[in-house]
């Protein structure tokens, strides 16, 4: 019933909505398509914004008509296998950023690990998990590296954790070395140094 | 009264480490406030049990590759006594570039006061060498400094040797140290155990302290809960035996305490420059224009400041994403080479290029990249 309900709610709200004017800017071929898809992906439940947000790079970008039909229509499958990972809870932001640790080449099963192990938002943990695949770190390897500190790691962490990396990779280490070595110190700088980083509750 | 040159050597210390941490523009850092207001029954070896409550308000400054605390309690016993504590403590991590060790140096510099005739103060440093792994680790470390009971300084070294491990959620401890205090001397073997579910913290340890003199002997053991009730309280609930620390001056005890922890305000970032990858990346080997670098700097009301340095003469600089709607945006010139704007971009993963005079649309130095679906590359700015 609250199923039905809200598939009801969708479709309204989708009624109602209307195409999203900035569509306007695409040429006569890839509008309706573009449009189509728009409408699936949001009676789907998944965001549109990151699909309108293709179509109009491709727009500037003076792509062909195809290219920007394929470009919103692959987005908008990856979204969806984004959020059949992350599950039903994934914010927009997570899933766009699920979306392309997926196209990196993160398995699946690494992203609906991640949900498990950590309660703040993923968008930091997987942002730097598709960056070091694109810096050409192994998959494995920065998959690994990630889930080990994505438990307890702030982003902040993890942005030092990715900086450590790419200055090692600069140095000349191998990535997937270095993404070890470097996971292992931000291990450490969370764990090691317990001593002034944590207030233990003790006596009085 | 001029204070002992350790301890002055201490403060210095303490003081250069905060303008380490408060002087960090280029790197996330983030400063957090918090309040514990508890009450606990505590009964000190050879005294009867006495119930106390206690303020204790803390700062924390954190930066990925240390921290410095700032910590004080105000006790109040039921007879009425009350009790001061002070502590500054820090430490500091450094790491050779692609090695699995790295070694780390701190201090502490902490003093307290019970009636008008009990104070001690103590100012410490160590140092320590890791042996990292992936899930494991190992450290040798010692620790060097002066504590006084009144007037009279004694010194304080110790040796130490660690290891850590994480097993799924939970992270396992054990260390054993010899320490000397003036006269006294003693070992210490100690075993920790720390996890998280959910919004729930377990800790525990467990430890032994043998071939003493001076220092008291036998067992002891701790263990603590908290509980996480949203973003800024947190409930607490802690017990057990801890043995005498001549350093700081606190005597062997048994214990229970409860109360909470308030958060003063969300953690906030001193400076920091939040974009993701590093703005200073080197270029690739690939890359098109390296003549272009990105520099993304956060603005205190929540904007973004994208700075962009150009090698050579430009007319007009221009950058496109989806921040923009992907409608071309003119940066203004604001140097020599430099242009820059200021724009509304909300937390999340955001993909933009540049063009330099109405040419290609191309990736900056400074972001990570990605193949863009249309033939040609993006480039990727994460803002946290």
């Amino acid at each position: 019933m609250t199923l039905l309900l809200a598939a009801t709610l969708v479709a309204l709200q989708a009624a109602t909505q209307g195409p999203d004017p900035r569509l306007q800017r695409l040429d006569s071929i890839s509008r309706p398509i573009v449009t189509a898809l728009v409408d699936s992906a949001r009676a789907a439940a998944l965001p549109t914004e990151p699909l309108v947000q293709r179509a109009l790079e491709g727009t500037t970008k003076r792509a062909t008509p195809d290219r920007i039909v394929a470009a919103v229509r692959r987005l908008a499958l990856d979204l969806g296998h984004a959020r059949d990972a992350l599950g039903p809870t994934a914010s927009p932001t997570e899933l766009v950023a699920a979306a392309a640790a997926l196209r990196a080449g993160a398995p699946p099963a690494t992203l609906t690990e991640l949900r498990r192990i950590r309660r703040e938002s993923l968008t930091v943990p997987l942002a730097v998990l598709t960056d070091l695949v694109g810096s050409g770190v192994p998959v494995d390897s920065a998959a690994a590296a990630v889930l080990s500190l994505a438990a307890q790691a702030r982003d902040a962490d993890l942005v030092e954790f990715r900086r450590a990396v790419e200055r090692d990779i600069a140095l000349g280490a191998p990535p997937a070395s270095a993404t070890a070595a470097a996971a292992a110190f931000a291990a450490a700088a969370v764990q090691v140094n317990a001593g002034a980083r944590q207030q233990r509750p003790g006596p009085p | 009264m001029r204070p002992p040159r350790a301890a002055r050597h201490a403060w210095a210390a303490a003081l250069a480490a905060a303008w380490w941490l408060l002087d960090a523009p280029p790197s996330a850092a983030q400063a957090t406030g918090t309040v514990d207001v508890g009450v606990s029954s505590v009964r000190y070896d050879g005294f009867l049990p006495s119930g106390a409550a206690s303020v204790s308000p803390a700062l924390r400054w954190e930066r990925p590759t240390g921290t410095l605390t700032a910590r004080g309690t105000y006790l109040r016993f039921e007879s009425g006594h009350r009790s001061l504590q002070g502590l500054i403590a820090g430490s500091f991590l450094i790491r050779p570039a692609g090695h699995r060790w790295g070694g780390e140096v701190g201090g502490s510099v902490g003093a307290s006061r019970y009636l008008d005739f009990a104070s001690f103060w103590h100012a410490t440093a160590d140092a320590r060498l890791h042996l990292l792994g992936a899930d494991r680790g190992a450290w040798i470390g010692a620790t060097a400094g002066r504590t006084a009971y009144g007037a009279g300084a004694r010194p304080v070294t110790s040796a130490g040797v660690g290891a850590w491990a994480q097993r799924s959620q939970v992270m396992l401890s054990a260390s054993a140290t010899r320490s000397f205090v003036g006269d006294s001397a003693y070992s210490d073997f100690l075993a920790t155990a720390l996890t998280h579910r959910g919004a729930v913290t377990l800790d525990a340890s467990l430890g032994a302290r043998v071939a003493s003199r001076g220092g008291g002997h036998g067992v002891f053991g701790e263990a603590s809960a908290t509980l996480a009730l949203g973003e800024r309280t947190l409930l607490f609930l802690a017990g057990g035996r801890y043995p005498t620390d001549p350093v700081s001056g606190s005597v062997a005890g048994r214990y229970v305490s409860g109360g909470v922890r308030l958060r003063l305000a969300r953690p906030a970032r001193l400076a920091s420059r939040t974009s993701l990858p590093s703005a200073s990346r080197p270029p690739h080997d690939g890359d098109p224009v390296p003549s272009a670098r990105l520099g993304v700097v956060p603005q205190p009301d929540g904007a973004v400041r994208l700075v962009l340095h150009v090698a050579g003469a430009a007319a007009s600089v221009e950058l496109a994403g989806d921040f923009t709607d992907w409608q071309p945006w003119p940066l203004r010139r604001s140097g020599d080479g430099m242009w820059e704007t200021v724009l509304p971009i909300p937390s999340g993963l955001h993909r933009l290029n540049v063009r330099i005079d109405g040419g290609a649309w191309i990736v900056p130095a400074g972001l990570s990249r990605a193949a863009d679906d249309f033939g040609d590359d993006v480039g990727i700015l994460a803002v946290p």
